[in-house]
């Protein structure tokens, strides 16, 4: 299907060439005039395109020129596609300066910057925050500026994890800026926050549960010693003897929440990472299980799978905590039927610390929430076994600073399994299976 | 055409090159800013395993200047570099020794930080320290944007403030040698603490020279012992010069 444009086009080629024919059966001469004929075609053709790429050639300043036909059409295609470009142009520049002023009121820093971390632009707050200079630090790479040597570590693993804070000095002050880096194709952006205020109050709660729970603890002490005191006492009345038990549980148990709290509190004041101290890890567990079987005689069976000989690089009283409260919950939920299993076994790339009962399991929908402070699957029953409450709280919290991941997987009514993974840089190097 | 773009090839991997000790000089200060100032908070709040902890990151500090000078030798041997480029090698590997020794005081404050932590704190909980110790993380960081930024006017601010620092070294001699006339008990932790005022003055003339190399590198003038007004005019003079 021809369009209109072109079927006249053709219409008047055919047209002409036969007006050359009938001329030349006429006159004679016949190939002449269709020599004529074309050659006329031809120089139209030419004058059309000559007027056409001169027009796009200085297009801003004169008219479209008036062509029929198909190059009529063009004229008029290359016109339209002209003006949509000058618009879309014109709409790029508005966007652009509302971004502009849109990134200059942002309370937020924003630094754009290569593959290769030079800065290439910020806004102004980020310019206030990190003290960045416009025109003269761009294509400085942004470690020269913010040198603290977490930024750099960060950038080198590509900005792996939820971000860092840095403390800075501005105008006497110390300032914590919280960084976060986005990956956005070619690009990255580095989002700058003012967290001072978030830090400074985060502080305030952790040393207000610290001190609280040192102040609780003198008093408690006091108060167990009298209640024992009197337990002891051979002329007691008998009706008083239940009471000053339940008092000596609930004291007893009080004192292992502060405990806990205590130990919880000292993990969240440690910094993010813990040391790197050599740990043997097989010793712990094998004195861990033989601790907590001479305590239960009666209680569930024990069992130790050691198939990895490597130790830990790590703090050996959070490795201990975290063996030992995963052990007692596990004892603790495992009728005295059932197999507890403490497993240790690694490879190059990692070791895994499980810890495996037949008890009575955790519903799934408890499973995300299980690592809560005093989250409790059972209100009833809990408090009567006495834990803390915050057992896996610790747990969490001395495995990520060991860089590590605890996995749960527990089916109600079977049994539940606690897994700690520890990261390859973790391991100690003589890595051997026994 | 193709030499030239040969030798433009030499010369950009050579700017990278530069570029990249640069960066590795500003991480290394950047690592000793941090320590200096844990170093501060640590005698401020007596926190002795922080203090022990710094004392024994200085090794470090030591391993960054062993590795950047050799990267600067293996440089200098391969890339011959002249002129101003030869000036910003000589300048990195000056201010790697400066830093280096900064590392060395820190590393003392730390060291007296975890002992001083075990003795009783005096009433104004070491303020004086701590504003001391503020100049010093001051000078210490905008010697080191100067340096990053090539800014020899900041650099020469840096080593203005060092007489700031000066004072105040004397003022906390003074008050130390009060408080051991007062009370004999006193002398030992004033002793400790003299170490401390005495480390954190050296830091301060060590983060001058790094202003002052910074100058060199810019402007190629030695100003180390003239007096900074006379520097400046110097400065001023080449500057002329080179725009007329």
């Amino acid at each position: 299907m021809l369009s209109p444009v072109w079927s006249f086009a053709l219409a008047r080629l055919v047209l002409a060439l036969a007006v050359a024919v009938a001329l030349g059966l006429l006159f004679g001469h016949v190939a002449l005039w269709l020599v004529v004929v074309l050659g006329g075609a031809l120089g139209w053709q030419f004058a059309s395109l000559y007027r056409l790429q001169h027009w796009l050639r200085f297009r801003s300043q004169e008219d479209p020129p008036d062509l029929g036909g198909v190059w009529g059409d063009v004229v008029a295609l290359v016109g339209r596609l002209y003006r949509s470009k000058k618009f879309h142009r014109r709409r790029t520049l508005v966007l652009l300066r509302e971004f502009r002023r849109f990134a200059a009121v942002l309370p937020d820093g924003v630094v754009l910057l290569t593959v290769r971390h030079e800065i290439r632009w910020f806004n102004p707050a980020a310019a206030r925050l990190l003290e960045l200079r416009r025109k003269l630090d761009f294509g400085a790479p942004i470690t020269n500026l913010v040198r603290d040597p977490a930024l750099a570590r960060y950038l080198e693993c590509a900005g792996a994890g939820p971000g860092i804070v840095v403390r800075v000095q501005r105008e006497g002050a110390e300032r914590c800026l919280a960084l976060a880096l986005v990956e956005a194709g070619a690009w990255r952006l580095l989002l700058v926050r003012d967290v001072s205020r978030e830090t400074a109050l985060l502080e305030m709660r952790k040393d207000f549960i610290a001190n609280a729970s040192h102040e609780l603890r003198s008093p408690l002490t006091v108060i167990a010693g009298y209640v024992e005191a009197l337990q002891d006492e051979p002329d007691l009345d008998d009706e008083w003897r239940a009471p000053l038990a339940d008092m000596r549980r609930q004291a007893e148990r009080m004192r292992r929440i502060v405990e806990d709290l205590l130990e919880l509190s000292r993990l969240e004041a440690g910094g993010e990472e813990a040391s790197f101290d050599p740990v043997d890890m097989p010793a712990l567990l094998e004195q861990l299980v033989r601790d907590a079987g001479s305590r239960r005689p009666d209680g569930p069976r024990l069992q130790t799978e050691i198939s990895a000989g490597c130790g830990l690089l790590g703090n050996a009283p959070e490795l201990q905590s975290i063996a030992a409260n995963l052990l007692a919950n596990a004892l603790q939920y495992t009728p005295a039927g059932g197999t507890v299993t403490v497993r240790w076994s690694g490879d190059a790339g990692g070791a895994c610390l499980a810890v495996a009962d037949t008890g009575i399991g955790i519903a799934a929908q408890h499973l995300p929430r299980l690592t809560e402070r005093f989250y409790r699957v059972d209100k009833g029953r809990s408090r009567d076994s006495g834990g803390s409450g915050l057992g896996l709280a610790i747990v969490r919290h001395a495995v990520q600073r060991h860089g590590g991941r605890l996995e749960i997987v527990s089916v109600e009514g079977q049994g539940s399994t606690f897994t700690v993974h520890f990261p390859a840089r973790r391991l100690q190097q003589f890595c051997n299976n026994p | 055409m193709e030499a030239a773009d040969l030798g433009q090839h030499i010369s950009r991997r050579f700017n990278e090159d530069l570029e990249r000790v640069r960066s590795r000089v500003l991480q290394m200060g950047g690592f000793v800013e941090q320590q200096l100032q844990l170093a501060i908070t640590a005698l401020a709040e007596g926190d002795s395993e922080s203090g022990e902890r710094i004392a024994r990151d200085d090794y470090k500090v030591n391993q960054m200047e062993v590795a950047i000078d050799e990267e600067c030798g293996r440089i200098l041997a391969t890339r011959q570099p002249t002129a101003s480029d030869l000036r910003v090698m000589v300048a990195i590997i000056k201010t790697i020794t400066d830093l280096e020794r900064i590392g060395d005081e820190v590393e003392k404050v730390g060291f007296i930080a975890a002992r001083l932590a075990t003795m009783e704190t005096p009433a104004d909980h070491y303020r004086a320290i701590r504003h001391l110790g503020r100049l010093v993380t001051e000078m210490l960081h905008d010697a080191l944007h100067a340096f990053a930024r090539l800014d020899a006017d900041q650099a020469i601010a840096v080593a203005r403030r060092d007489r700031h620092v000066d004072l105040e070294y004397e003022t906390i001699q003074r008050q130390q040698i009060t408080f051991m006339m007062e009370d004999p008990r006193q002398i030992r932790r004033a002793l400790e603490v003299m170490w401390v005022v005495r480390a954190l003055e050296r830091i301060g003339d060590h983060a001058k020279n790094i202003g002052e190399y910074t100058v060199y590198m810019v402007h190629g003038k030695d100003i180390r012992h003239l007096s900074l007004d006379a520097a400046e005019q110097q400065i001023r003079a080449t500057a002329e010069e080179r725009r007329g």
